[in-house]
């Protein structure tokens, strides 16, 4: 979060209204004027900073795919540059942010976020003149490795390559290219200027959460505030905290802000198992257990032989800024941040390769040295190794300035960064907030960075000595070490520049609602930086970005409600009505027309123990059927795994309106993570990963994670029958698959392993009819209720080939509200889901039960125990919270499947 | 004597906090400077946001905030 995010200045507004009963509240009107005059506005924040507000945010970030060449067979004998197909789908994110933000008490205040981001795709690992083959194009089925045009093949594809390259070099070490065998069966070379090219690597999907709070204490003229939070991923764990101040002086036209924070961070990087052997990585063995590197090498009885990169990290972040009031209409800051890190800060997925060119392996007469002559030339990938410690330092400036005439503002900055890895940057940026009628306010903004490369950065190391075929040889990392201590072919510290442009679009709704939408369009290219020298255009790219945010102001919102009368806030307490558990979807209706409601449901559901067949558990050597090739447990192939667990976290945003007082309309948008861990089957054995079913088990050895936007659900719940004890309404309603359904797994040994496992795709891919029908009834505290719910889908298949089942539920529940704000419920649930119908139509590859669509759906039987809390008064009336555990009580599976430990919901409501 | 040495130095001060802002703007005339188009930030979430873009590709970015956080680095 940024530095100088202060708290506002309204908050004695605020803090008089709360105390003020309700038959003597002034008009918003004059109120404002009132606040106003009194209070001197800060320079932080804006005029109408709420109190109380609660923002959730989803973006999408997509990269372009490369650029790759290669060598390439061109005819029997002979190789030329070619850019080979890239079928690598390209970098992809998606992100979502939720935050609150809440006036405890007066003057302190507390902000809490939670961010979810779900990335996958190409990267690059490493770079190499192109003509040395860094990726070779491979073709033919997925048993074919490398093309071979006599046999007709087509190339298709990249495929990361770091054992045996092809490199030559010419007398004063420049790439060359070898050209194989010309049409005279003579040794061929192409020399001159050579292209890069980057090794790419596919990433399957990994997902980072971070949790952060912030907690503040405002006087008039000062402020203070502390915070700290914690963000995970596979491989990397961080634990931050910060404080800082804002004092005020001069009347508040000079603003200083302090903050400090301090993050300390493991890192566990599981190396690339495929590349795991021709990795020079002895770096990290020699060091011993240190801080600042060490490797775990351990076996898995599903993947074998596996490497794991520890390291610590610390960094120290110092900021301190002035903002001042120049004029009635600018003003501007000025600023400076000092951070000090250190330990491990490589990036453990990146390698640089070395050329060890011996001295003997030149030839005369054609002018190259190569492998063909003498000891030939050493080609190992090595882990990049980075500097202990690194100091850098921001120099920003900013300026704010009102434009009359449009009545918008211009906002102009620059950052100047350098460190002590030689790298400088600059950054300016634009950005013209132009507010229009309707609530509309436009921004188009542009942005352009540009940096110069690390000390240390080198695309590849050149060393004139003789090297070893062994990566993990101690003598050639040596001589390495020797010339280059730090080395790193990272593109991040390459000198470049980028240059991007964007819109933000937002309307601010009555009744403190506010939609926030923003796209940018962001191109990195070596020839944009400032002065030139630059990178090559290999390592140019370009990406977009796209997110909405919504933000709810809860004071308006409140406020608005208490002025429409008594009555209203009256029929507002009994809207809540009884509570209802929190893990139940459709039951809530808007009884009065144009009341809204927004809510957030979380879900988090958990299967581990044991494999299930029906309801009674089975043992291992039944479901492999002495290791039969054709088992139909597992899609008819031979089965080698199963899974052990999986996890799912589902976050549902729901917005309700009522056009009249029986209808209401309902949208609800889903983000959702899961992870799957799998093991062998007793009684297997992995095949070789030289065999297409050997690198798919191979690849189950690690985690699976998939996450992303789920499928939609657009419904309208028709009220049916009400009156003071009993209510019944239906719901009818579409799920659109707005999630994916191709989701598929790296390549794993050069091997396309296809999609992954049906039950790790996160929509249904088809339209879903899903109608419910509810029942509720209350007599003073008591309450009590039934719902059927279905899920019926509309499609034969979905765009990969499968259905999911039609599911049919039914629930009924009771409820007490032991306290005027606290309830709980108590409920039985009944599941039936049919299983999948047809299979996956693109390439898959089964190796265990989950990948067996007769494997999925059952009838379960669950209880479910919650709690439920309703703010009835004050400044957060009107928002309700629910707790609730599924405890299940009995599973009967189709087939074999993983049985159930639970599910946790919880969901938010506020009505307005 | 002590109190006019010390009248001076603090009209001094104050001449000088008033020199610092510039020409001072009075309270009332700050109702510009209040608009929220006119905030240092205009738009948080999306400068976080893409600020995290930015960091997981540039040297320099993302060491400017003052706040810590995760990697996220791909």
């Amino acid at each position: 979060m940024p530095a100088n995010t202060a708290s506002g200045y309204m908050k004695g507004a605020g803090a008089a209204e709360v105390n003020r009963p309700a038959a003597t509240r002034i008009s918003p009107a004059l109120q404002a004027l009132t606040a106003a005059a009194l209070l001197l506005p800060g320079l932080t924040e804006p005029a109408r900073a709420a109190d109380d507000e609660a923002s959730i945010q989803y973006g999408h970030y997509e990269e372009s795919p490369r650029d790759v060449y290669s060598r390439v067979p061109t005819s029997e004998f002979g190789f030329d540059l070619k850019k080979i197909p890239n079928n690598f789908a390209p970098i992809t994110v998606d992100s979502i942010h939720v935050q609150g933000k809440t006036l405890l008490r007066d003057r302190w205040r507390f902000t809490a976020n939670y961010s979810e981001d779900t990335w996958s795709g190409a990267t690059p690992v490493a770079t190499a003149p192109a003509g040395f083959g860094g990726n070779k194009a491979y073709g033919g089925g997925g048993s074919v490795k490398h093309t071979d045009p006599s046999l007709g093949d087509t190339i298709t594809g990249a495929t990361p390559y770091i054992q045996s390259l092809t490199p030559v070099f010419d007398q004063n070490f420049n790439p060359v290219l070898d050209k194989g065998l010309d049409a005279d069966f003579n040794q061929a070379y192409g020399f001159g200027s050579q292209p890069l090219t980057h090794t790419m690597t596919m990433a399957s999907p990994e997902t980072r959460k971070q949790g952060d709070f912030k907690l503040g204490y405002e006087w008039d003229e000062a402020a203070v505030d502390v915070g700290g939070g914690l963000s995970l991923e596979n491989d990397y764990e961080s634990r931050f905290v910060n404080w800082g101040g804002r004092l005020d002086f001069n009347s508040k036209q000079t603003t200083l802000n302090f903050s400090q924070s301090y993050t300390n961070s493991t890192v566990s990087a599981l190396l690339d198992h495929d590349s795991l052997p021709y990795l020079g990585a002895i770096g990290y063995e020699l060091n011993g257990k240190d801080d600042n590197g060490y490797i775990e090498r351990f076996s898995d009885r599903l993947s074998g032989g596996n490497a794991i990169l520890h390291g610590k990290r610390e960094d120290i972040a110092t900021n301190l800024s002035v903002t001042q009031v120049l004029s009635k209409s600018a003003l501007a800051e000025a600023g400076v941040g000092y951070t000090h890190s250190s330990g491990f800060m490589e990036n453990p997925y990146k390698a640089t390769y070395a050329f060890f060119v011996a001295p003997d392996s030149f030839d005369a007469t054609t002018g190259v040295y190569s492998n063909l002559t003498g000891s030939g030339i050493a080609t190992t990938a090595f882990t990049e190794q980075r500097p202990n410690k690194r100091n850098q330092v921001n120099l920003n400036l900013r300026y704010v300035q009102h434009i009359a005439p449009l009545d918008a503002a211009m906002n102009l900055k620059y950052n100047y960064f350098f460190d002590d890895w030689g790298i400088n940057a600059h950054t300016f940026e634009g950005k013209w907030v132009q507010p229009l009628p309707w609530g509309l306010t436009v921004t188009p903004t542009i942005r352009y960075y540009s940096q110069s490369a690390a000390d240390f950065y080198h695309p590849y190391l050149v060393l004139k000595t003789a090297g070893s075929g062994d990566a993990n040889n101690v003598a050639a990392y040596r001589a390495l070490i020797q010339q280059y201590p730090n080395f790193s072919s990272d593109h991040r510290l390459s000198a470049y520049g980028a240059l991007s442009g964007g819109v933000i679009v937002n309307k601010q709704f009555a009744r403190g609602l506010n939609l926030e939408m923003g796209f940018e369009y962001y191109s990195h290219q070596g020839g944009l930086r400032l002065g030139g020298g630059g990178e090559g255009g290999y390592a140019d790219f370009s990406a977009y970005s796209a997110n909405a945010a919504l933000k709810v102001d809860l004071d308006t919102l409140g406020r608005g409600l208490a002025e429409s009368g008594g009555g209203h806030h009256h029929h507002h307490h009994h809207q809540h009505g009884p509570a209802q558990p929190a893990g139940l979807m459709f039951g809530h209706m808007l009884n009065m027309a144009d009341d809204w409601m927004i809510g957030y449901q979380y879900m988090y559901g958990k299967q581990a123990g044991n494999l299930l067949q029906g309801a009674q558990p089975v043992a291992d050597s039944a479901i492999i059927s002495n290791n039969a090739v054709h088992n139909p447990n597992c899609a008819n192939e031979q089965c080698f795994a199963a899974p052990s667990d999986m996890t799912m976290h589902m976050h549902m945003f729901m917005v309700m309106y009522a056009p009249t007082d029986w209808l209401n309309l309902m949208l609800m948008p889903t983000f959702m993570d899961m992870s799957m861990n799998m093991r062998q089957l007793d009684g297997t054995t992995t095949p070789s990963n030289t065999t297409l079913v050997g690198a798919a088990t191979t690849h189950a050895g690690h985690e699976h994670q998939t996450g992303g936007i789920g499928d939609t659900n657009i419904s309208a719940l028709v009220k049916l029958y009400d009156d003071k004890l009993h209510h019944l309404h239906l719901g009818l309603g579409v799920s659109a698959p707005t999630g994916d359904v191709d989701i598929h797994l790296r390549p794993s040994h050069t091997y396309e392993i296809g999609l992954i496992h049906y039950g790790m795709q996160l929509g249904s891919g088809t339209w879903d009819f899903t109608p419910t029908l509810t029942y509720t009834g209350h007599l003073d505290d008591w309450g009590w209720g039934a719902q059927i719910q279905g899920v019926k889908r509309l499609q034969d298949h979905n765009e990969s080939g499968y259905r999911l089942g039609d599911m049919l539920q039914a629930t009924a529940w009771g409820s007490y509200r032991f306290l005027d704000w606290l309830g709980g419920t108590v409920r039985g649930i009944y599941t039936t889901q049919d299983s999948l119908h047809g299979a996956y139509d693109r390439p898959h590859v089964p190796i265990g039960t989950m990948d067996t669509p007769a494997n999925h759906g059952g009838k379960y039987w669950d209880i479910g125990m919650g709690l439920n809390v309703t703010i009835p008064g004050g400044s957060l009336a009107g928002n309700s919270f629910g707790v609730e555990w599924i405890q299940p009580l009995r599973d009967d599976v189709n087939g074999i499947q993983l049985e159930r430990e639970g599910a946790l919901s919880a969901q938010w409501n506020y009505m307005f | 004597m002590i109190m006019f040495k010390r009248a001076v130095s603090a009209v001094s001060m104050a001449l000088a906090l008033q020199l610092l802002g510039g020409c001072a703007v009075a309270p009332w005339e700050r109702g510009t400077l209040a608009k929220p188009q006119m905030a240092l930030e205009p738009n948080p979430l999306q400068t976080e946001l893409r600020g995290h873009a930015y960091g997981a590709r540039e040297a320099a970015t993302g060491s400017s905030s003052g706040s810590g956080g995760g990697c996220g680095c791909y």
